[in-house]
């Protein structure tokens, strides 16, 4: 035993023994048992019955709500990309090239070390209808003063633009670290060959900066398609806002699980959204990888 | 060993059997959670410390959860086996706890302790299928709240009485500002399932339907009443008389003149209008066209079903919910000290004697046999967000009122369906 212990072969296995434990008890276990329970009727009180796809196939071709949330959050997680990448790296790339970067990075990461409940407060206080700050100022310019968070048109747009704000100092961090990875030289030759800023941004910055927006968009997209937290807060006691409309599928999972007590159906919930994320994932993979920095 | 030396011997472990036994059988632990602060809490502490002394070996712990987290936290401690002995549970979430078997009958003597002394209404909140499930304490009654000083400023004496001469008064009272947003609502209606599902529960039975058959089977939610409410309340989105950005929170800021709104929200307007409280909030039944009526809905004690300390649990219970020399109740005292009623006729009485023009509005509801409890249907926290959806689409004039009650009814059935 002792010689086995202290052999080559067992000791790559002795130092991750405490991580495959880990990730065994923690991860493997409670994705299998969630697979279980998908197929599953169980309220948490009694024993599960057993339903097969029933789950899926009620999700899939009967409930009106489910369906609905996933496009919910398609637009909730493609819209905060769209807006809030490219803002991020703007801003990172003219940070990187102004006086005081530290002073900007600070403040432009203070959201992230903002309580979120903190941030609903505030956003409720610059969204609200009638008094709010931002219709308030919608008013001195003779401009009608929508309902940001009552208007269902409006609620997810709402959202969206505060989860940007929220994430736009952790994304600009990210892409300020890929800009001070970037050798200077690659400016300096472009700059010889007479690049002007537009081209240096366009044809140095961009390509080498590939596995860096691959990764803020695989992150962003992940954290945005099973998120939340944001829509508990900025629409308290509610469904996700009037009619459900910032109403996403990860919240509906929770409702489903902790209100309803359907955990089969959550868990089902829960494979249908990972499903969804892990091919978007692999089509983000594939588009981004392509001709990046491998090929440069 | 002499045999007075074995006797001495044998005395001294008899007694030590005794009194380890007498110790373990003694030493108790009763749990209870409830949703309560040490704050609200505080006279049913004070009640634990004089149970305490009156049964050695008997300790009474409390264990505040959340409301938000209360089922949650129960299910989680009941898979890990350290549920509670006693919980304070909201008389909606009863069918499906009985129904897994999480809950204990109460004993013979306790069912016949509430079916003495409390109101058939409020029995009817702890009893799901015939069966009573607990004691009932935290009574919550829905009715008609107005302020007073923005009525008479319309020139309205009185409250109105039906749902016509509501829509008249708030027409007159709704205020809006230069970007067309109300400022002072005439009418509203709150954010929360809730705020939105019981006022229209509390509707139908003022309007003498109830929203569901009384074996909960079966809706009502596409009766001709059923429609007409949710369409008049449509109404007021549509015309401007309300809309989702001024709600009931805004009562208390003086901006909402009328909204069906709990009892429960007292303590909150009594710090916001002081000493103005009376002066300034109304209180008076569901203005319908119907025979009037309104919904309540409970809180009761439950026992789990797993305690080892049932027997204990059921008597620390009824000490808690029995009528003192002082008039109410631990429980009642509790409840008062929030502003709350207490489920037991007696409680009540006690109550009635020293209250308000507000609380005795509310009481009359209950002694009156006026209010019907809010039927405890299969899932109906589930149901109720289903239908609370379809309400919201009917207002934001997406889906008529017709078009959204059926929908909801569809899958509300549904869901009813699957009891067993």
């Amino acid at each position: 035993m002792r010689r086995l212990l202290s052999s080559k072969a067992a000791a790559p296995w002795l130092f991750l023994g405490p991580a495959i434990l880990f990730a065994l008890v923690f991860v493997l276990l409670p994705v299998g048992f969630a697979a279980y329970i998908s197929l599953t009727d169980w309220d948490s009180l009694s024993p599960p019955r057993w339903v097969g796809l029933g789950n899926y196939r009620y999700l899939l071709t009967t409930d009106p709500v489910f369906l609905r949330t996933l496009w919910q959050t398609l637009l909730f997680a493609l819209g905060a990309l769209i807006l809030g990448v490219p803002l991020a790296l703007g801003l990172a790339f003219a940070f990187s090239r102004s006086r005081h970067q530290a002073a900007w990075r600070v403040a432009y990461t203070l959201p992230m070390v903002t309580n979120i409940v903190a941030i609903g407060f505030i956003f409720t206080f610059v969204f609200r209808q009638t008094d709010g700050a931002l219709n308030r100022l919608l008013a001195l310019f003779g401009l009608p003063g929508p309902g940001w968070l009552t208007d269902p048109s409006l609620t997810l747009l709402s959202a969206t633009l505060v989860f940007v704000w929220m994430e736009l100092g952790r994304n600009m961090l990210l892409f300020a670290a890929g800009l001070t990875s970037i050798d200077e030289s690659y400016y300096e030759a472009a700059k010889l060959d007479g690049a002007g800023t537009w081209q240096l941004f366009r044809f140095v910055t961009l390509p080498l900066l590939r596995p860096t927006i691959l990764f803020v968009v695989l992150t962003g997209f992940i954290s945005g398609m099973s998120y939340f937290t944001l829509m508990l807060v900025l629409f308290p006691g509610t469904q996700g806002g009037p009619g459900r409309a910032a109403l996403t599928t990860g919240q509906y999972m929770y409702q489903m699980a902790f209100e309803d007590l359907r955990m089969g159906r959550a868990s089902a919930v829960s494979y249908v959204l990972f499903a969804l994320v892990f091919v978007a994932t692999l089509v983000q993979v594939r588009l981004l990888r392509r001709g990046g920095l491998e090929q440069t | 060993m002499t045999g007075r030396g074995t006797g001495l011997l044998g005395a001294c472990a008899g007694l030590a059997i005794i009194a380890g036994g007498a110790f373990a059988q003694e030493a108790r632990t009763i749990t209870v959670a409830t949703h309560y602060s040490a704050e609200q809490m505080a006279p049913l502490l004070a009640c634990f410390d004089a149970y305490e002394a009156e049964h050695p070996g008997v300790t009474v712990e409390h264990q505040e959860t959340a409301y938000g987290d209360f089922l949650q936290t129960i299910l989680t401690s009941r898979v890990g086996g350290t549920a509670p002995d006693i919980l304070n549970v909201y008389s909606v979430w009863v069918p499906q706890l009985a129904g897994a078997g999480a809950l204990e009958p109460p004993p013979a003597e306790i069912a016949e302790f509430i079916q003495s002394g409390y109101s058939p209404a409020t029995i009817g909140a702890a009893t799901v299928d015939g069966q009573l499930w607990g004691i009932p304490t935290e009574l919550s009654i829905y009715a008609l709240v107005y302020n007073k000083a923005l009525l008479e400023q319309a020139g309205y004496a009185e409250p109105p009485r039906t749902w016509a001469e509501l829509r008249e008064i708030a027409e007159k009272i709704t205020r809006t500002n230069d970007q067309g947003n109300i400022d002072v609502g005439g009418y509203a209606y709150g954010t929360t399932v809730a705020e939105g599902v019981h006022p229209f529960y509390a509707q139908m039975f003022a309007a003498g339907v109830p929203p569901f058959s009384e074996d909960g089977r079966s809706t009502n939610l596409t009766s001709p009443e059923a429609i007409r409410i949710l369409d008049e309340q449509a109404a007021l989105f549509r015309d401007g008389v309300t809309s989702n950005a001024i709600a009931v929170d805004n009562f208390a800021s003086g901006a909402v003149a009328m909204q069906v709104s709990a009892n429960w929200n007292k303590s909150g307007w009594q710090d916001a209008f002081g000493d103005q409280f009376e002066s300034t909030v109304g209180v008076a039944p569901i203005p319908t066209d119907g025979p009037g009526g309104t919904m309540l809905y409970s809180f009761l004690w439950a026992v789990d079903s797993t305690s080892d300390v049932k027997e204990d649990a059921w008597d620390l219970l009824r000490y808690l919910s029995e009528p003192r020399e002082a008039g109410l109740s631990c429980t009642g005292e509790a409840m008062q000290g929030m502003g709350a009623f207490a489920g037991g006729n007696a409680d009540l009485a006690a109550m009635t004697e020293g209250a308000d023009a507000f609380d005795r509005a509310y009481i009359e509801e209950v002694t009156s046999g006026r209010a019907v409890t809010q039927p405890n249907v299969w899932q109906a926290s589930e149901v109720d967000r289903i239908l609370r959806g379809y309400i919201d689409m009917a207002w934001s004039g997406s889906m008529t009122a017709e078009e959204a009650l059926t929908a909801a009814d569809a899958e509300i059935q549904a869901i009813l369906a699957e009891q067993p």
